[in-house]
């Protein structure tokens, strides 16, 4: 029993806009999935690799100053950034030839180390976090309000079902910034510490807002995806298997497709380019090279663009009619 | 008399069927009582006016604001208890109350201030501390009773609201309904099937039935009798007494051996039921206006409708 009971009392007083209210499904949604233990550690290591980030960077700038760095660090990159099969990376890892040319003046040689090592971050390691993450998080994020019937908790209030979905789609950015942005964001400013050259931010600005686009090809359609699969079931299992289904098929759908050229370069590339739309994760690094500035010209494509706007429209797209539709009596 | 809903033209179909047929709705302000049998467009209607379904037609106002146009402005203005048992998974109870007044714009630290001080109000003690999904029925009723008045609407929207409540707790929830109403000035749109509840708090009824306005009426109006008379409470041998006051000319209504309703000018037929009490030794218990059970009311409305439509 309360101590004091002053009863029911009128309240007065400026509220919020109208438009702001997602945030609430937002900050609700961070608030419930922050008290996982289990997501705490996984966002604990996800952040490993942008010390080994860091490390390349840190690598680069000694280069600048030391000529004995300059082998050292273009093993290190070139282990990094070789998607051309095995044997070719063993090979190059053997003898590594310079991705940053040493006849390249000192600008061009740092924006290219720079990308291609955060390129190597968001390719590798943390393209992989950021399914692990969504597959812990996402299936829940709607399929419990539809278990608990909650949408309609959210939907009384003035929200649309098209904010209540990007309420809980920005629960998913949130997490996954943490795990790629904020990083790479790090890694840039690490960077500009270390370098003896104050001009290297004229160098390099473009690459925070590389970083920003890098985010957004990662991020929406996976959302999108995962939230579209959530809303479709009121058991996350489900969802979550649905989720990982998807990366794990398309991924050895596209190993066997261009596993026949595992050996040859060239046979490879072009089995690459033509299968590339079967693996979402080759999709989103194909994206992520082109983002970076490192993909040859002759490999861009257009596919891997329309499907990521195609495949983030229709997600959203079913999660909100999702939602809509459970609201008939 | 001002109203708080007033909406014209009202459709809405679902696949094919009608779930409300050109409904034309006042709802005036005070405690209104929403009657139907089930399927009969009351959740509909609720959802309806809270903008949660598409109409198909219809237009009025709510609160002033023009509907459905201005629904998402409106909803900050009402309060809604659902029928169905809607909690957010994993939030403990002064949470999920917090959130419902943030998402009806109150700020954060003001909208905690504000769940502790409603939930004080639906008196739910320290289970406020515990994840929603571990309580019982009865207490997320308080729950979303808590939610709906967070934000201090105008308009109190509850549907079914003392489903599960226990009786003490379904006294002690008009009583919250009523007060409320009375010293608090809100406008109470119930859906009930329970009649008593209504009896109990509502000013005025609405009857709907297979998605049509049957009656739209105060309460007093719909209890008045037909007819003026007596309502008689006898400890026994009703029978004898009413064949007493048949003997004196009287018409007589005998339910059961405890009660009958004698008809006629009040003034008139209490000296002769005085008389014929004495003379049969009947002991007469209580004596009342005679009045239209709402209950006896609604049945007729109802099967009225049902047997037009057969």
């Amino acid at each position: 029993m309360p101590i004091l009971d002053i009863g029911y009392r009128k309240w007065s007083g400026n509220r919020s806009p109208e438009w702001s209210r997602w945030s609430v499904v937002a900050g609700t949604g961070i608030s419930l999935v922050w008290r996982g233990t289990w997501l705490k550690r996984f966002l604990l290591f996800a952040s490993f690799p942008a010390i080994v980030t860091m490390f390349g960077v840190g690598l680069f700038e000694q280069s600048t100053q030391d000529e004995s760095y300059r082998r050292m660090f273009n093993g290190f990159l070139a282990s990094r950034n070789e998607p051309l099969g095995p044997r070719n990376r063993m090979n190059r890892v053997r003898n590594p030839e310079p991705i940053i040319s040493p006849s390249d003046d000192i600008a061009t040689q740092r924006h290219k180390a720079w990308s291609y090592l955060l390129l190597w971050y968001f390719r590798y390691p943390q393209a992989l976090w950021i399914v692990v993450v969504i597959g812990l998080v996402a299936p829940r994020l709607i399929s419990y309000d539809l278990r608990s019937r909650g949408y309609l908790l959210y939907l009384s209030r003035p929200l649309s079902p098209k904010s209540y979905v990007f309420g809980k789609a920005c629960v998913l950015y949130f997490l996954l910034a943490m795990i790629t942005t904020f990083p790479a964001i790090a890694v840039y400013s690490f960077g500009l510490l270390l370098s003896n050259d104050p001009s290297s931010i004229f160098q390099t600005w473009d690459i925070p807002f590389r970083i920003l686009l890098a985010t957004a090809v990662l991020v929406l359609p996976t959302s999108a995806v995962a939230l579209a699969f959530s809303s479709l079931t009121q058991e996350s299992r489900f969802a979550a298997f649905a989720w990982f289904a998807v990366w794990i098929t398309g991924w050895v759908t596209y190993l066997v497709l261009t596993g026949s050229a595992m050996f040859n370069a060239d046979d490879a590339l072009k089995l690459q380019q033509r299968w590339l739309l079967v693996s979402p994760y080759h999709v989103l690094g194909h994206l992520q090279e082109e983002i970076f500035g490192v993909l040859p010209a002759e490999r861009h494509q257009i596919g891997p663009w329309v499907l990521c706007v195609a495949v983030t429209l229709i997600g959203f797209g079913i999660a909100r009619w999702r939602v809509a539709r459970m609201l008939k009596v | 008399m001002p109203s708080v809903i007033d909406i014209a033209g009202l459709t809405k179909r679902y696949a094919g069927n009608f779930a409300l047929k050109n409904v034309d709705l006042v709802v005036p302000v005070g405690v209104t009582g929403l009657l139907g049998p089930n399927g009969s467009g009351k959740s509909t209607f609720i959802k309806a006016v809270l903008g949660l379904v598409s109409v198909d037609t219809g237009s009025g106002t709510v609160l002033g604001g023009a509907w459905p146009k201005q629904v998402k402005s409106i909803r900050d203005k009402i309060g809604y208890l659902p029928e169905d048992d809607c909690y957010i998974l994993g939030l403990q109870g002064v949470e999920s109350v917090q959130m419902m007044a943030k998402l009806s714009g109150l700020p954060s630290t003001e909208a905690l201030r504000r769940a502790h001080e409603v939930l004080d109000f639906c008196d739910v003690g320290q289970e406020r501390y515990r994840n929603v999904e571990t309580y019982s029925t009865g207490m997320r009723q308080k729950l979303k009773f808590a939610q709906a008045l967070v934000h201090d609407p105008q308009l109190i929207i509850l549907d079914e609201p003392t489903t599960g409540l226990d009786p003490t707790q379904r006294e002690e929830f008009l009583d919250r309904i009523h007060a409320l109403a009375h010293r608090f000035e809100k406008s109470v749109l119930l859906s009930t099937h329970i009649l008593h509840d209504v009896q109990q708090v509502c000013d005025h009824v609405i009857i709907l039935v297979r998605g049509q306005v049957r009656l739209s009426d105060s309460l007093a109006n719909m209890q008045r009798p037909i007819q003026s008379g007596l309502q008689i409470r006898v400890v026994r041998d009703a029978l004898r007494l009413a064949e007493s006051l048949r003997r004196r000319g009287l018409r007589v209504e005998c339910n059961g051996d405890t009660e009958l309703r004698v008809n006629g000018e009040m003034a008139s037929i209490s000296k002769t039921i005085w008389a014929a009490s004495k003379e049969e030794s009947v002991l007469v218990e209580r004596m009342d206006e005679a009045r239209n059970s709402l209950e006896h009311s609604f049945l007729e409305i109802v099967s009225e409708k049902n047997h037009a439509n057969s």
